[in-house]
């Protein structure tokens, strides 16, 4: 990449961490992660004070240093599955008019008439885009692993890798929202439409069971195709409480079709943006 | 030779997605402005003015023919690097300063940290906003979002300006200090594409200009040459019935006015028999003189005949 490139690139994220931090929706987000280090910075260092150095309670429970692992664990994972469902939601509705807005009119042309290329210009709004969200989602993560780690010696990475593949799915529902704010130039839409693909891919989730309600074959086949073309969000965060657990991946079959759903979306915004006139 | 910009045959249809109806917004333009040049685009609303700057820009493309920047095809990304842009109904970030957004749209054109730092604070100084830096542009007049405007086009010393609408919204002040600022870059040998309603505007200031009506080139050449000379008038005052009668037969027109005798002649001929004959029954010349069009009466007969 060339200095004026990166140059353009880092122009192009800046200016998207800049709107963001201009939203109220993302010093929200922050808000609960501060609030959330803050709860167990203080909860843990309470406790600690009040057992011995083998043994020491977290929630007011007292336990073994060989439990302590698994109370860990199991904070990590309540924490990985909080923000992969309550932060996504808030990061969803945080970026979704991060991308559409530069389509106003009197922005766009301003912005193409610069010595950019189109799929610079959106790309690197995505890039800004899923910065954004992943320093919201590190932020909390790591505080916390560092707390925990700290003050109770066990230094889990699964949980660290867990965070990656919470902003992996958001990069995923992004991609939906980049294709959808190309085509319509609109934040509503773009976010009632992720949304929308989000609980019909929680619904195929339970792809067997619907399988069982449907009376014909053409229909079955449907919920099928439906179920690997579409992101398995559930199936990312069951990989997720995996990966913290230090249990074994079944399958990664839900990752790479996810990631092709994503890159799918991603390259037909790009598409559409390139041929598109304003 | 290299043209600033060269059109040749350029063409945008837009077609209805669902029904077979199209539109021919520019039909097959050909224009030529020469480096250096000021030149005024006029036209009536929705002559294809804007959609014939989009393509320019890259912002539309071309159903048909072609337009090319300093020799390069307005679709590649060089094309736009000696290109400053001020759109007509512009959207600058309100959550950006004015250093913030220069600083932004600098880095875009690819300018380098150190240059962006030591041009910013000449540039706000330039258009009158030297104090206003530190301000959001949210809080910003609509006159100071065109100086702030007119900065960011200037931000990489652009070869080329393309400005739609410069002086919307400037108080008289502000639209001379933004006539001074071209002028002083037609100087420097950048080449202005000035696209305005404001037609005293482009007649002072710009050296050629092209009427655009119904997507095409209705009228294009020197403002000079266009509004040149439409004929000599002679105004004399106690002009007898019978020196008026005789002046009358060789005429344009004719009026009367207050005592006073104003005649138009075609040619130049015309008018000198006439003040010699005025001149041997004494009557009194107050003015003789050249008419000229003024640009707006070009834009209206244009228009008007097409």
């Amino acid at each position: 990449m060339s200095n004026k490139k990166v140059i353009q690139t880092l122009a192009l994220v800046v200016d998207t961490f800049r709107e963001a931090m201009a939203r109220k929706i993302i010093w929200g987000f922050f808000g609960c992660s501060t609030a959330l280090i803050l709860f167990f910075l203080l909860l843990v260092k309470i406790d600690v004070v009040q057992g011995a150095i083998a043994t020491m309670s977290l929630f007011g429970k007292t336990g073994q240093a060989q439990d302590m692992s698994k109370m860990v664990t199991t904070v990590h994972a309540v924490i990985s599955n909080l923000l992969y469902g309550f932060g996504m939601l808030l990061a969803i509705l945080a970026s979704a008019g991060l991308i559409p807005t530069i389509f106003e009119p009197g922005r766009i042309e301003l912005l193409l008439s610069k010595p950019v290329s189109r799929t610079h210009i959106l790309l690197g709004r995505y890039l800004g885009n899923l910065l954004v969200i992943a320093a919201n989602i590190f932020y909390p993560v790591i505080a916390v692993w560092l707390i925990f780690g700290i003050k109770t010696g066990v230094w889990t990475p699964g949980f660290l890798y867990s965070s990656l593949l919470t902003v992996f799915m958001f990069g995923v529902y992004l991609s939906i929202i980049v294709i959808v704010g190309v085509q319509w130039e609109s934040a509503v839409v773009a976010t009632m439409i992720t949304f929308a693909v989000i609980v019909i891919s929680i619904i195929l989730n339970f792809q067997s069971g619907l399988e069982r309600l449907l009376t014909s074959d053409w229909s079955r086949d449907v919920v099928r195709v439906l179920y690997y073309i579409l992101p398995k969000g559930v199936d990312i965060g069951k990989m997720m409480t995996n990966i913290i657990k230090g249990q074994p991946i079944d399958s990664w079959m839900p990752f790479w079709s996810t990631a092709l759903f994503g890159l799918c979306c991603l390259g037909g915004g790009l598409y559409i943006f390139e041929k598109k006139n304003y | 030779m290299t043209y600033a910009i060269e059109t040749e045959g350029l063409t945008k249809v837009f077609r209805k997605n669902w029904s077979k109806t199209e539109f021919r917004a520019v039909d097959g333009i050909s224009l030529r402005v020469e480096p250096g040049t000021t030149f005024g685009l006029l036209g009536p609303n929705g002559a294809g003015k804007t959609t014939f700057v989009k393509m320019l820009l890259s912002c539309s493309h071309p159903t048909a023919g072609f337009a090319k920047v300093f020799g390069q095809d307005t679709q590649t990304r060089q094309a736009r690097e000696p290109i400053g842009y001020l759109p007509e109904n512009h959207r600058f970030p309100t959550y950006m300063t004015g250093v913030g957004m220069l600083d932004f749209y600098g880095a875009l054109s690819g300018m380098d940290s150190d240059s962006r730092k030591r041009r910013i604070p000449e540039l706000l100084e330039l258009v009158g906003l030297g104090q206003w830096g530190s301000t959001r542009i949210g809080k910003y007049s609509k006159g100071m979002l065109q100086r702030v405007g007119l900065a960011q086009a200037l931000i990489h010393e652009p070869r080329l300006l393309v400005l739609d609408e410069p002086s919307d919204g400037v108080d008289p002040v502000g639209r001379r200090q933004i006539r001074d600022i071209l002028e002083a870059l037609e100087k420097k040998g950048v080449t202005i594409f000035l696209n305005s309603h404001l037609l005293v505007e482009v007649e002072t200031f710009c050296r050629d200009v092209a009427i655009i009506h119904k997507g095409k080139v209705a009228l294009q050449g020197a403002v000079s040459d266009l509004t040149a000379g439409s004929g000599y008038k002679v105004e004399a005052e106690n002009v007898p019935d019978n020196l008026a009668a005789e002046l009358h037969a060789t005429a344009k027109t004719h009026s009367h006015n207050n005592g006073s005798y104003q005649v138009l002649f075609d040619n130049r001929e015309s008018a000198n028999r006439a003040i010699d004959l005025l001149r041997a029954q004494q009557c009194p010349i107050e003015k003789f003189g050249r008419v000229n069009s003024t640009l707006e009466e070009v834009f209206i007969r244009t228009v008007e005949s097409k």
